[in-house]
């Protein structure tokens, strides 16, 4: 090999291997092709190609390999995008290891798009950005180098210094064109297929579920992952929101699990559960793939749900809503993303209005066996007390400061709330929940457990929640108030607490997510607008400017029109000068009628071979045509560089003199050819 | 009227222009037998008022082309033969003393011709070889303070011999700067080496070479020259062409301005002797490397012969990468 192709042969593999990162971020492509895919590209970029010679025997693994994948997808193990995506990483590191000829260079950079069009079918989020870019850079400095090395004569040196100097900034301009382009270029509608559909760091493993059960083994692992992210009007401009996000209420325990009774109601656009009014809090919330679950989530106590869309592969599309009498609200299609509107009263404003509960009596069912300490306990603990919201408060206190918070499950025990309250005494939200909801119900209170988020972070003007936020509470029923929250669980243990290290490069992520959420998946014809506007409109706001100032535009707007004044004059010019360089001169004309003439001969004319030279070489060589051909040059150069313009219908003329010559030695050669064929 | 007499200008007729020096080359033929570009080309460098190098290996008529050239114009003709003992005043002339009247008069030298076969250039030492450059560029010689005019048309024609490089001294940037064209004869074709055979050699010719033209008749060709014209397009070119000898990567110094300078001139010639009263790209691109080859500073250190063949090489690559006006 030598040694001026390893720069361009190390490149090609770096892009190879970066196509298949962007289809490896979607965290959908088996473990095992993971393991060979990486083997193969770190033996590439070591030099090593062991398949150089034995392309055939290679060949035989890789269909081998191709015919398991076919039985995988055929019993239904892998999906079959999954499968295609795997097999086009396995043949890009055959040809990785194989001889480096240029075939196998263009056969590395077309499974290498393959690939990256595979990326993009399994995940569209920000990894498989970064990694599509890695590999547009890297395949461009390959193929560029590449050209620069065929077009070295044998021997030489190439020069790689500058070349990559000179590709490195071709490749700037590229990108900075593009990013230009796409935040300038009017766009309708950018809803394609695939993006929203699959997370860029697999699903969630814990968090929001349908059901609230007790018991289980193992730890609850605190996730970082956004599941939902909801920009709210009007904006209450706090850091952290500290809000319970309601996704489900239960009314039914029996002993173990939570459920609701009741068969969910039709299908609707939207769904109200209680009474809008004064004050309503509008949200615009997005769930995404992390989420995992079919239900709809907003802020307590939500008030109207609607407007609902669902992201799947497939494309995204309006869904109805499903709402079931315990108040639960469900997504009609299926989808692994959603996007809705809900309007929230604030917990204020509850006292005003009342929801209606039908039936109190089901809030006050309790499993059956129950332990008769847990009665005993609430009625110890209560003593006198029988106003709800009083008990719950006094039970509540109790509960947090009597009893540890902890991630650990306690494993599969008979009775799961006798085991919390009386033995191990510590457990998670679930635990503090129940034991009040039970506790209360004991007593006569009509109390019921909720599931969601509490939580909120602030980012880009969205608040974000995350899978380890989720989290479950109590509602006591208070006569003439409605359903009101009292939350057992020890305050500091509602949200999810990450490690600082963590947080911080979760929050780096998540804040470069978003931007590329808002600034590239979702940005939109209405954004660019919006930014132009906002490029030329004066602030609106009152506090920006003063009263009395003569309302100039901003700085902002000047450096804009400054740039655009610019970019017009460096266009106009540059187009002048094309003009100016291009001006087809009228003999010029007669120059490409002529060569059009001559192309219709071949063996005659070779393609850029000028027009004088050509000349020159018939007459040397005593060819038929030279006389023609000798005529049209003289004229032409006499036209072109001579100053004797041609008369009017002379181009014409000239070009029917040579087509008549070349039509003449056509058919003088054709009865020849046939003599000579006999 | 006190003003001198001055020649007018003859009118333009470019295609007497090309009858003469057709005839001229013609009869340049029969002395030097199938050779036809490199005789084209030689008459064409007088035309355009350049000098001419010769460079090739020994016995294959560089003298002898140069004498029939200036046979053939009828101009005087000196030939000098450089060695390494030559000292400028061997050339250029010296002032003599006269006892009876007591002054200096000057005796010039043989470079005091109309046609100068500086034979074997690069044997010289770099003084000797020095000494011609004024004679080249400005067409006098200053000796002593006192200029002395050379008779016109002045044309060295120098001939070097590129593969004996022992007791030569390579000419300077300078002085090869200053030749318009550099020309390689080459060994004739097999028919025609046994025609010379048969007629005896080359002296017969030679000495039977009529003049078909003459000293007044080249001057006029030269004054044709000066209005032969060059379209915006075509002088865009020139410069395209030079400049990418500038900036190719295999060359270290690329065309001077005096070169593209030359190149045009001699454009203009070669344009009168295609008959033609202005000047094509075709014309540029035939001239680059008899006008361009020897002025290249290449990177590769390769000498001599080898180095003209790879300037030629990577000026074709020039012709073919620059665009032509179309």
């Amino acid at each position: 090999m030598q040694p001026r192709s390893l720069l361009r042969l190390r490149l090609r593999d770096l892009a190879a291997a970066f196509a298949f990162v962007s289809m490896a971020v979607s965290g959908q492509l088996p473990a095992p092709a993971l393991v060979v895919v990486g083997l193969g590209v770190g033996l590439a970029l070591l030099g090593r190609r062991p398949f150089g010679s034995r392309g055939g025997l290679s060949a035989l693994v890789l269909a081998l390999m191709g015919a398991l994948l076919m039985g995988a997808v055929a019993r239904g193990m892998v999906d079959l995008v999954v499968a295609a995506c795997t097999f086009a990483g396995l043949v890009t590191t055959q040809r990785l290891l194989s001889a480096p000829t240029p075939a196998t260079d263009a056969q590395v950079h077309l499974t290498g798009l393959l690939m990256v069009a595979g990326g993009a079918a399994l995940s569209g989020e920000l990894l498989y950005a970064l990694a599509l870019a890695l590999f547009a850079t890297f395949a461009a400095l390959s193929l560029g180098l590449g050209v620069v090395e065929a077009a070295t004569p044998a021997g030489e040196v190439v020069p790689v210094r500058a070349v990559l100097r000179l590709l490195a900034l071709g490749l700037l301009f590229a990108l900075v064109g593009s990013l230009a382009f796409f935040v300038l270029f009017p766009r309708l509608s950018w809803n394609v297929a695939g993006r929203r559909v699959s997370p860029g760091l697999g699903p969630a493993t814990t968090g929001y579920s349908d059901t609230v059960r007790l018991g289980g083994t193992g730890t609850l692992k605190t996730n970082p992952r956004v599941v939902l992210r909801a920009r709210l009007t009007p904006d209450p401009g706090l850091e952290r929101l500290d809000a319970y996000w309601v996704g489900s209420t239960f009314d039914t325990f029996d002993g173990t699990e939570w459920s609701s009774v009741g068969e969910p109601l039709g299908s609707a656009d939207q769904v109200r559960l209680a009474p809008g009014g004064e004050g309503v809090l509008h949200q615009e919330v997005e769930l995404l793939p992390a989420y995992g679950a079919t239900t709809a989530v907003a802020l307590e106590s939500p008030s109207l749900i609607g407007g609902a869309t669902a992201h799947s592969p497939q494309g995204s599309r309006r869904t109805g809503l499903v709402r079931s009498p315990s108040g639960e609200v469900r997504f009609a299609v299926r989808g692994t993303g959603y996007s809705y509107h809900a309007y929230s009263m604030p917990p204020a404003r509850q006292e005003t209005r009342a929801a209606r509960v039908k039936d109190a009596s089901l809030f006050l069912s309790l499993p059956p066996d129950m332990d008769p300490r847990v009665s005993a306990l609430a009625a110890r603990e209560l003593g006198t007390t029988t106003e709800p919201l009083a008990s719950a408060e006094r039970l509540a206190t109790y509960l947090r400061s009597n009893y540890r918070y902890s991630l650990e499950l306690p494993g599969e025990v008979e009775d799961p709330l006798a085991h919390f309250l009386f033995e191990r005494q510590e457990g998670h939200c679930e635990h503090f929940a129940t034991a009040l909801a039970i506790l209360l119900r004991t007593q006569g209170i009509p109390a019921r457990v909720a599931a969601g988020f509490f939580g909120g972070e602030r980012m880009e003007g969205h608040y974000v929640v995350r899978a380890g936020d989720a989290h479950a509470w109590t509602q006591v029923l208070v006569p003439g108030r409605g359903w009101v929250t009292v939350d057992a669980t020890p305050e500091a243990y509602r949200a999810a607490q990450p490690a600082a290290l963590l947080a911080w490069l979760t929050r780096v992520y998540e804040a470069v997510d978003a931007l590329w959420r808002t600034q590239v998946l979702d940005y939109s014809f209405r954004d660019q607008v919006d930014l132009l506007r906002s490029l030329v409109r004066p602030p609106t706001s009152r506090e920006a400017m003063p009263e009395g100032r003569l309302r100039l535009p901003p700085a902002r707007a000047w450096a804009a029109a400054l740039a655009v004044a610019l970019a017009v004059y460096a266009t106009l010019r540059l187009l002048d000068h094309r003009r100016r360089r291009t001006a087809p001169h009228a003999a010029t004309g007669l120059l490409e009628a002529v060569e059009r003439e001559l192309r219709r001969t071949p063996g005659v004319w070779r393609e850029g071979e000028p027009l004088e030279e050509l000349a020159a070489r018939l007459r040397v060589s005593v060819h038929p045509l030279a006389a023609p051909v000798a005529r049209v040059t003289r004229r032409y150069l006499e036209a072109r560089f001579g100053g004797v313009s041609l008369a009017d219908g002379e181009a014409r003329a000239l070009a029917r003199v040579l087509a008549r010559a070349i039509e003449a030695r056509r058919q003088a050669d054709a009865p020849r050819s046939v003599t000579t064929g006999r | 009227m006190s003003q001198p007499a001055r020649p007018l200008a003859p009118a333009f007729e470019p295609t007497r222009a090309r009858a003469q020096m057709e005839r001229v080359v013609h009869a340049l033929e029969r002395v030097i037998l199938g050779k036809r570009p490199q005789v084209e080309l030689a008459v064409t460098c007088l035309v355009a008022g350049g000098h001419l190098l010769l460079e090739d290996v020994p016995g294959v008529g560089k003298t002898t082309l140069a004498e029939a050239l200036a046979r053939a114009f009828r101009l005087s003709y000196a030939r000098v033969q450089f060695t390494s003992d030559l000292m400028p005043a061997d050339i250029l002339g010296t002032q003599v003393f006269h006892a009876a009247s007591a002054t200096f008069t000057f005796r010039p030298g043989p470079l005091f011709h109309q046609l100068v076969l500086a034979d074997e250039l690069n044997r010289a030492p770099p003084r000797t070889q020095s000494s011609l450059l004024e004679a080249m560029a400005q067409g006098q010689v200053s000796l002593d303070g006192t200029s002395h005019p050379l008779p016109q048309p002045f044309t060295v024609v120098a001939t070097q011999n590129p593969v004996d490089f022992s007791g030569t001294y390579p000419l300077p940037d300078s002085q090869l700067d200053r030749f318009l064209m550099r020309l390689s004869l080459g060994h004739p074709g097999p028919e025609w080496e046994a025609q010379l055979l048969i007629r005896g050699g080359g002296a017969g010719a030679l000495t039977e070479l009529v003049g078909s033209s003459s000293p007044e008749e080249l001057l006029g060709l030269r004054a044709l020259c000066a209005g032969v014209t060059v379209e915006e397009s075509v002088a865009d070119y020139a410069v395209r062409l030079a400049g990418a000898t500038r900036t190719h990567g295999d060359i270290e110094r690329g065309a001077s301005t005096r070169a593209v300078m030359g190149l045009m001139a001699a454009a203009r010639a070669r344009a009168l002797f295609e008959g033609r009263a202005f000047v094509t790209p075709g014309d540029l691109r035939a001239l680059l490397v008899p006008c361009l080859a020897h002025r290249l500073l290449l990177r590769s250190a390769v000498q001599g012969a080898y180095s003209r063949e790879e300037a030629a090489h990577v000026l074709e690559e020039v012709a073919r990468r620059v665009p032509a006006p179309r």
